[in-house]
This record gives C-alpha cells, sequence and structure tokens, in this order.
C-alpha cells in the first residue's frame, strides 16, 4: 500500500512537474507584455489572457489627424490586476508613483500614477489591440497606448512590451 | 658605422623603456569630475562600487592602451578602437589576435556614459561587464580568464597602481573591467560645430541650415514638406536615442541582431542605433560596414530601403526611401559634418599613455 501510494505520488508529481514545464515553456514562448515593479503580483502575460480581458472603446486623433476607434484594455485594469496602489491607495507617497511604458524598440514614456485612475482622471487610457475594427498593423502592433484627447501622439507608444510601475527617488 | 651602434642600442634600450610603461609621480588622485552639457541630462547610473576617480581614469587609460592584455601581447583595445577615428578602426570588421576578422564593425567609444545597452545588439548592461568580452574573445584580444591579470600582476608598475585604486595590489579580471570603465565614462564628445551651434555660437552656412531642416523634419508629401526623419532615430544634443531598428539594409537579414537576446520574432534583423558623433570620421558604416563612405549612407536612405515585416515605420512611407535630390544630399552631408568633434579626437588625455 505504501508502495503503491509512494509510486502514485511520484507519478502525480512527475505529472505536475511535466504539466508545469510545459505550461512554462509555452507562456516563456508567448509573453507579450509584462507588467512588474512596485506591484504585489507581478503579470507575465500572453495575447490570450489580453484578448480575455474587458475591453473599452476609445477614440482618438492619430498622426494623420484623423479620428480613429481603439479597443483595448484600461491600463488602469491590468494595474489593478498586478496589484499596483490604484484606486482608495492612491495617495500619501503612492502620488509620487509613476509608470514607465517600454516598447520593443525601446521607446520609453511615462506617465504619472493618478493619470491612469478613474478617480483622478477623465479620459480613459488604453492598451489598444485593435484600430477601427481590425489588429494593429506591423510596427504599431500587437498593443499601442491610446490617449484620448491629448493633443500630440509622441505618448501613444506602440509595440508596447512592459509596463514597470516605480517611485520617484 | 662605430658611430651606430650605440645610438642604435640606445634606441632599443628608448623602445623598451616606454613599453614598459612610465608612471607619473605622483599619480593624480581624487574625484574625476565629469564635464558635459546641461542638455545631455544625467539619466546614467554610475555603479557605487566604482566611482569615477583620476588615479582610476589613470590605471584605466593605461590598460585600454595595453597589448600585454591580449594572448599574443599585440593587441590593445585602441587597436580597435583609435581616438583619430572617434575610437573606431577604418575596418569593415575589425581583426583579432588570431588573424581572423570580428561579427561586426567595431563601434565608436563616445559618450558612453549614457548608454544603457551596449553592443549593437544591445546585449550588455554596464560597462565594467562589457570590458571583459572583448578581452576574452578568440576574435578579439583571446586572453583566458585571470591569464591577462595573471600577467600584469608580474609587470611593473600595475600592482602599485591597482593598489592605489581599490586598496590590494590583487590584480583581476573583475578590477581590469572597472578601471577600463572609469576610462571610458571620460570619453565625452560635446566639443563640435553642432555644439557651439546649439549653445548659439556658430551660424549654420545655408547649405547646413537646409540639412538640418531635413535631418530634423518628417516629409509630408501632402504638406509639399522635405525630409529624411532622421532626428527621430539620431536626434537629441546628444545625436544618439536609445533605440533598436532595422533600417531596411536587407530583405531577409542575415545577422538576426537584436533578436538574439530577446528571442522576439518582431526583433529580427534589428539592431540599436548608433550615434552619430564624429560620424564623418567612422566609415565603414552600418554593423556590418557595407558602406564606405557617407554618400553610400544617404544613398541607402535615399533609394535602397529593403521593406520587411520589421522595417521601420519611419522608414516605411515612401517606397524604397527618402528619394532625395542630389543638393539635398550635400546639404545632409554638409550637416552631418558638423558633428565632427576634432577637440575629442585630439584630446590629449584620451591619447596613448604609453607615448609619452
Ligand atoms: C578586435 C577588435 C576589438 C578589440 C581588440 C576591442 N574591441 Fe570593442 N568592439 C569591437 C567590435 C567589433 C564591437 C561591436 C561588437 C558587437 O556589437 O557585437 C565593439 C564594441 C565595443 C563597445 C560597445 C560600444 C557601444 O556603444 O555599445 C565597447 C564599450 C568596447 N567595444 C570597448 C572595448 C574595450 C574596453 C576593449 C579592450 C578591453 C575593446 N573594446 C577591445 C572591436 C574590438
Ligand atoms: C527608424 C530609425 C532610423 C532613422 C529614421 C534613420 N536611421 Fe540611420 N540608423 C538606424 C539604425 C538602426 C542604424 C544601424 C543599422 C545597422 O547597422 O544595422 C543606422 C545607421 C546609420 C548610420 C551609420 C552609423 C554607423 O556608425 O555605422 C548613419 C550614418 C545613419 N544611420 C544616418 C542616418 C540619416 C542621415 C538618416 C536620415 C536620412 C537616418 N540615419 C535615419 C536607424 C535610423
Amino acid at each position: 500500500m505504501r508502495n503503491i501510494n509512494a509510486q502514485l505520488a511520484g507519478y502525480w508529481q512527475a505529472s505536475v512537474v511535466i504539466v508545469f514545464l510545459l505550461t512554462g515553456l509555452t507562456s516563456q514562448a508567448q509573453t507579450v507584455l509584462t507588467v512588474s515593479g512596485e506591484v504585489t503580483k507581478p503579470l507575465t502575460l500572453q495575447a490570450a489572457d489580453l484578448t480575455a480581458m474587458a475591453h473599452t472603446q476609445v477614440t482618438g486623433k492619430d498622426r494623420d489627424g484623423k479620428e480613429h476607434q481603439y479597443a483595448g484594455i484600461l491600463l488602469v485594469d491590468l494595474l489593478k490586476q498586478a496589484g499596483a496602489t490604484v484606486g482608495g491607495e492612491l495617495r500619501g507617497e503612492n502620488l509620487t508613483k509613476y509608470v514607465l511604458v517600454k516598447s520593443i524598440d525601446g521607446y520609453e514614456v511615462l506617465f504619472a500614477l493618478p493619470e491612469l485612475d478613474p478617480d483622478f482622471a477623465s479620459r480613459s487610457i488604453i492598451l489598444a489591440d485593435s484600430v477601427d475594427g481590425a489588429p494593429l498593423g506591423s510596427g504599431v502592433g500587437p498593443y499601442r497606448i491610446v490617449v484620448p484627447g491629448e493633443k500630440k501622439p509622441a505618448r501613444w507608444i506602440r509595440e508596447v512590451k512592459s509596463i514597470e510601475v516605480r517611485f520617484a527617488k | 658605422m662605430r658611430y651606430w651602434k650605440p645610438i642604435f642600442v640606445g634606441a632599443i634600450v628608448m623602445a623598451g623603456l616606454s613599453a614598459w610603461t612610465m608612471v607619473d609621480d605622483p599619480v593624480p588622485t581624487g574625484p574625476y569630475p565629469l564635464h558635459y552639457p546641461a542638455s545631455f541630462g544625467s539619466r546614467f547610473t554610475i555603479p557605487a562600487d566604482n566611482p569615477t576617480t583620476q588615479e582610476g581614469v589613470y590605471l584605466g587609460r593605461l590598460l585600454f592602451y595595453e597589448p600585454r592584455l591580449s594572448a599574443t601581447q599585440t593587441i590593445s583595445c585602441a587597436s580597435c578602437h583609435q581616438q583619430a577615428r572617434a575610437f573606431t578602426d577604418g575596418l569593415a570588421l575589425s581583426i583579432g589576435v588570431h588573424g581572423k576578422t570580428t561579427r561586426r564593425n567595431s563601434m565608436s567609444l563616445t559618450n558612453l556614459l549614457w548608454v544603457r545597452q551596449l553592443f549593437w545588439d544591445g546585449r550588455s548592461s554596464s560597462l565594467e561587464e562589457q570590458a571583459l568580452i572583448p578581452l576574452g574573445h578568440t576574435d578579439e584580444m583571446g586572453s583566458k580568464p585571470g591569464e591577462a591579470a595573471h600577467f600584469l600582476q608580474k609587470t611593473k608598475p600595475y600592482p602599485a597602481l591597482f593598489k592605489q585604486v581599490f586598496g590590494s595590489d590583487t590584480i583581476t579580471d573583475v578590477r581590469i573591467g572597472q578601471a577600463l570603465a572609469q576610462f571610458e565614462r571620460t570619453l565625452i564628445s560635446a566639443d563640435s560645430r553642432y555644439d557651439h551651434f546649439l549653445a548659439g555660437h556658430y551660424q549654420l552656412t545655408e547649405s547646413e541650415q537646409r540639412g538640418m531642416q531635413l535631418f530634423n523634419q518628417s516629409p509630408s508629401p501632402d504638406r509639399n514638406v522635405r525630409g529624411g526623419n532622421c532626428a527621430h532615430c539620431h536626434g537629441g544634443a546628444k545625436l544618439y536615442q536609445e533605440l533598436f531598428h532595422n533600417n531596411g539594409l536587407d530583405k531577409q537579414a542575415t545577422d538576426s541582431g537584436r533578436q538574439a537576446i530577446t528571442g522576439l520574432a518582431l526583433d529580427q534583423g534589428r539592431f540599436r542605433v548608433p550615434t552619430l558623433r564624429n560620424i564623418a570620421l567612422t566609415a565603414p558604416y552600418m554593423h556590418d560596414g557595407r558602406f564606405n563612405n557617407l554618400d553610400q549612407v544617404l544613398e541607402h536612405y535615399s533609394e535602397h530601403i529593403q521593406p520587411s515585416p520589421m522595417l521601420a515605420p519611419e522608414l516605411a512611407g515612401q517606397p524604397n526611401g527618402f528619394h532625395l535630390t542630389r543638393s539635398e544630399k550635400t546639404d545632409l552631408i554638409s550637416f552631418l559634418q558638423l558633428f565632427t568633434d576634432s577637440t575629442f579626437v585630439h584630446n590629449p588625455q584620451f591619447a596613448n599613455p604609453h607615448l609619452k
């Protein structure tokens, strides 16, 4: 009995290890976005994770001067999921936190944390994954920040690959 | 004949002595202030365990020019990074201790203080760590770990100098890297005619003025605006933006570049945007040294940009390039020549100290 149990436990362990390895490998191969820094639950997300999250529509004027419909995830939702200090916790020293968004090409832009929090800001900044109903094109997607109402789209950073929350030091 | 012998012997002794390195007495000590224009900004980090000191920079400079760091005692950092060429070597691919060529074109060592991701593919994140790579690479200096340190340990005046800088006369690879990094941080170029122009002390000629517009503007055919959009990637007071891009050299890159570091398909054939400081002195150009002169570079951006999914969007707007006219190319080149900093390439502080 002990033997069988031990064997079962062994199988079980082995299969857990295998499943773990498999998911580990695939998630590594497909990581499309990380959320890290001053957060309680750093995120390593795959495309499917982002597709499954609630999407919001915004309109914004791109460099071409034309209004477009963008759909994507509210940045604040990603921050909440990672356990950043938004909502009720966004006070005191947490008001000196900022979010650094980085793209594949090394471009970086910064938002103060309150700019992203609906308790402070009236506009919804999103991580867009589509424009006018189509996926974002090459050199722009798969993910791009859209800041509705901002006069110059320089913070509409393309090819987003990571979001980091930091303290101003 | 009789006459010549002593002179000849004397010459050999002199050569021997200078190869044996004469050191200033006393060696300068104290913090080493780094001077640069406010517009360069202070977005850099100097490791807390390796502050920049005069004695450290002094040692780092001796090491930078020290061929005895290489396996064959023939090649120093300065073999591939020559001051007169803004610390490049004039070759498409450099040649290391075993006579083989390096995989990529030597890079200019300029304003490294602000570079966060070193090499064409950004694979190294500190000067301290970076310096040990050419030291050990078989196609560069080819020293086995600890080999150069071991050799210097027996070589005057190094143990005493290491003691002065690190408080211990034990020479290690790590300390060699630290001293080299200290010297490299001092290689600041901020005295070109372009810097004088930014400071309001130089007036551009009409051609340079037109060249600057082409450099800075993004083209917009509907508004009749001509431009090469160069500043998007090469702009700013330092003429450097830390970005990784594919600038359309090949449809299918043979060197995967940044992708080998990140594993991302979108990084295929992307390379770090190099600084344009002293660009007129650093031919041949691009990561593989494929272009011999600036005319060929402009020919590329004007007519030969190769489309691919990785091509930077700033370069993809018009088929195969910006289609610059001959006089536009002349204007752009006269503007690029403003980036030459002759104070930098003649600064005695950066020259070979073994030749004093
Ligand atoms: C045989 C020629 C050769 C020698 C010797 C050599 N280098 Fe280099 N160096 C290169 C090449 C080629 C590159 C670009 C390599 C790449 O990106 O893969 C480079 C790149 C660098 C960079 C990166 C610059 C940047 O902007 O990212 C630094 C710093 C550097 N070398 C410092 C040194 C130091 C310090 C030494 C001496 C310990 C040294 N090199 C010796 C050829 C050489
Ligand atoms: C989208 C970004 C981008 C734009 C815009 C751009 N470049 Fe570049 N440039 C690069 C990259 C990346 C490299 C290195 C490519 C390589 O070696 O694979 C480079 C290399 C160069 C080099 C060679 C530097 C060296 O040390 O070898 C020169 C010169 C240069 N560019 C000039 C220009 C000029 C002039 C313009 C405007 C007409 C321009 N570039 C526009 C990204 C850009």
